[in-house]
């Protein structure tokens, strides 16, 4: 079954191959973004809830912000703006694995299955739809954060490299949660997975300045590539060398995980 | 090249020491249906999944549609449609979606694709329907719903895994309504099922699984036939006559047990001879009370290939 993966195999002769596996791809992206926003309790969360953090810690911390070693920001919300995306993103990076455990496990991956459906069409879809969607929410939250004053100095190309980096690294942490996925089959295993993404995230900058931490806890937020240069964009200015950074960082996490997800997914075409 | 639309050979599937499907031989006929009739846990999804290229087998060879479920499996998939037993339907989306999705998936473009939706969907009865999510769907409708996925590409050969299991008794007679339809137009009907009366309403051909091997396979009203003669059960109304019965039923065929204050025969020639007995009986001034002629159901056949009713133990299985 392994040389059937590669293949695109749904090809009447008159419609070309990579035509109709793309147009798979997007119908599967759009049923997952649908489901998604469908069902509101796996989003709304991802939304309200570093909203709340937002202000509660902006109200609590709005005198750290004159703290010498703090950097020089408009306020602790300007501040907040990129870890408040990226706890978003930890809310609902967990949803593509999930949704698609609970697809094997109910029985609707072996309908897909069943038809001639480009096997890679099911996973990219998969990816792809998380991707959007977490894309959609950000925007959703930057617009928020703007709208009560904190600028993204880095200007409109700023904020779009904040939803396209949110969208990527939602396909670098969805990954893992779909090799799970794939591994187990059941979304209770790929739920349990997902608390560990909040461990990093309050390991880090996210919601604190490095500078103004000290001991081994200060080296391993240090050692956070991705919010440190998200957040220089929010409140320095554009920064091609930031962009790229944070897009790299992201995007080696992103081949780790799905280069695992796409092992899982063959292994359970070959098993099954 | 003339080719069955279903066979398998030795055809096998085992899990870890459990073997489910143990070496089964078929052959489906073009445009027929064919039941496929065994008690829970007999091999028949095991056995469907192996066809419809969703489980390998562990041994044997089976092709559909003419290709090899192995080694071809895209053009196996391209020829079949699927019903699978509990694959949910996800409950998110609308009808019309889902079957605009599943068109997609076999490759059709998204005009074609909203074509085919709608007359599928008039042809099972959702067009009203079909703009909701499948999750306020009865269970009969989700059913139709599946049927009109595993439809769209206009498939040859239908796959079925109890289609009709947990209906009530009005969707599950429109259900076999639709497969007779759809096999007038042609297409070849594989169906998995646990009711007797199902595979004898529906299917030219069965064949019968018990514990992962075929016990019976051929023409219904053949197997019941070699089950044996029809049974025929008497009461006769004055209990003085009844060695003068005795004496005459004992020429018509062998004694079979029966109840308290009657009596049994397997009928030797079948139902032809019943008016021969009544004559005889009557000739001899013997009353009767009670007359019946059983003749052999599939439970009978399902029996006498593996010493146990199926009948029974499907109602083991509803309480349980
Ligand atoms: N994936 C699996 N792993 C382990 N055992 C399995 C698996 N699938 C099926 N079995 C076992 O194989 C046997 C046959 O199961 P199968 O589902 O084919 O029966 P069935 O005839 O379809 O029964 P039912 O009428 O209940 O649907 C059962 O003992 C079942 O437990
Ligand atoms: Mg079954």
């Amino acid at each position: 079954m392994t040389a059937a993966v590669g293949l695109p195999s749904t090809f009447d002769g008159s419609r070309h191959r990579f035509r109709v596996t793309l147009e798979q791809g997007f119908a599967l992206a759009k049923r997952s973004v649908l489901s998604t926003w469908r069902s509101p309790a796996a989003w709304v969360p991802g939304l309200v809830l570093p909203l709340m953090i937002a202000a509660v810690y902006s109200a609590q911390f709005a005198m750290a912000t004159q703290l010498p070693q703090f950097p020089p920001v408009d306020s602790f919300l300007q501040y907040m703006l990129p870890a408040s995306v990226l706890q978003s993103i930890a809310f609902g990076a967990g949803n593509a694995g999930t949704d698609l455990a609970t697809d094997i496990e109910n029985g609707f991956f072996d309908r897909l299955m069943a038809s001639p459906v480009a096997r890679q069409s099911v996973l990219v879809g998969r990816i792809m739809g998380a991707a959007v969607f977490s894309g959609f929410e950000s925007l959703v939250l930057v617009l928020v954060f703007l709208a009560f004053g904190a600028p993204v100095k880095g200007g409109v190309g700023g904020v779009i490299a904040i939803i396209f980096i949110a969208g990527l690294l939602a396909i670098a942490v969805g990954g893992f949660g779909v090799a799970v996925a794939l591994r187990t089959g059941s979304p209770e295993a790929t739920q349990s997975m997902f608390p560990l993404t909040f461990v990093f995230l309050f390991m880090s900058s996210a919601f604190f300045p490095t500078e103004l931490m000290n001991g081994w806890y200060q080296q391993v937020a240090q050692s956070n590539f991705i919010i440190d240069p998200t957040r220089r964009l929010v409140i320095y200015g554009w920064s091609w060398t930031d962009l790229l950074q944070a897009v790299a960082v992201t995007l080696a996490v992103a081949a780790v995980s799905l280069s695992w997800s796409y092992r899982m997914y063959l292994r359970r075409l070959e098993v099954k | 090249m003339t080719t069955h639309p279903i066979s398998a050979h030795g055809l096998e599937r085992s899990f870890g020491t459990l073997v489910a499907v143990d070496g089964i031989d078929l052959e489906v006929e073009e445009g027929e249906i064919f039941g496929f009739l065994g008690p829970n846990g007999a091999g028949k999804s095991t056995t469907v999944r192996m066809l419809v290229t969703l489980l390998k087998p562990t041994g044997g060879t089976a092709s559909v549609a003419g290709y090899d479920v192995v080694e071809q499996p895209n053009m196996v998939r391209r020829s079949i449609g699927v019903a699978l037993q509990d694959a949910a339907i996800d409950p998110l989306m609308t009808g019309n979606e889902l079957l605009k999705l599943q068109a997609i998936l076999h490759g059709l473009g998204s005009r074609e694709a909203t074509r085919r939706s709608g007359e599928l969907l008039e042809r099972v009865g959702l067009t009203k329907a079909g703009n909701r999510r499948v999750g306020t769907y009865s269970g009969g409708m989700r059913r139709r719903l599946d049927l009109a996925l595993a439809l769209i590409h206009n498939p040859s050969v239908l796959f079925l895994d109890e289609p009709t299991t947990g209906l009530d008794p009005t969707s599950r007679l429109s259900m076999w309504e639709e497969v007779r339809a759809l096999n007038k137009e042609g297409t070849t009907v594989f169906l998995t099922t646990q009711y007797l009366e199902e595979a004898d309403q529906l299917a030219g051909r069965i064949a019968i699984i018990d514990g992962g091997r075929i016990v019976r396979q051929g023409d219904p009203a053949v197997l019941k036939d070699e089950v044996g003669d029809p049974t025929l059960r008497i009461e006769i109304g004055d209990s003085i006559m009844l060695d003068t019965a005795k004496a005459v039923l004992t020429t018509f065929g062998e004694w079979r047990p029966a109840r308290d204050g009657r009596l049994a025969i397997g009928l030797e020639g079948g139902a032809k001879r019943m008016a021969d007995v009544v004559r005889s009986l009557d000739a001899q001034g013997v009353p009767v009370a009670h007359i019946e002629l059983d003749t052999p159901s599939l439970d009978d056949v399902f029996s006498d290939a593996t010493g146990r009713r199926l009948e029974g133990a499907m109602v083991d299985d509803e309480e349980s």
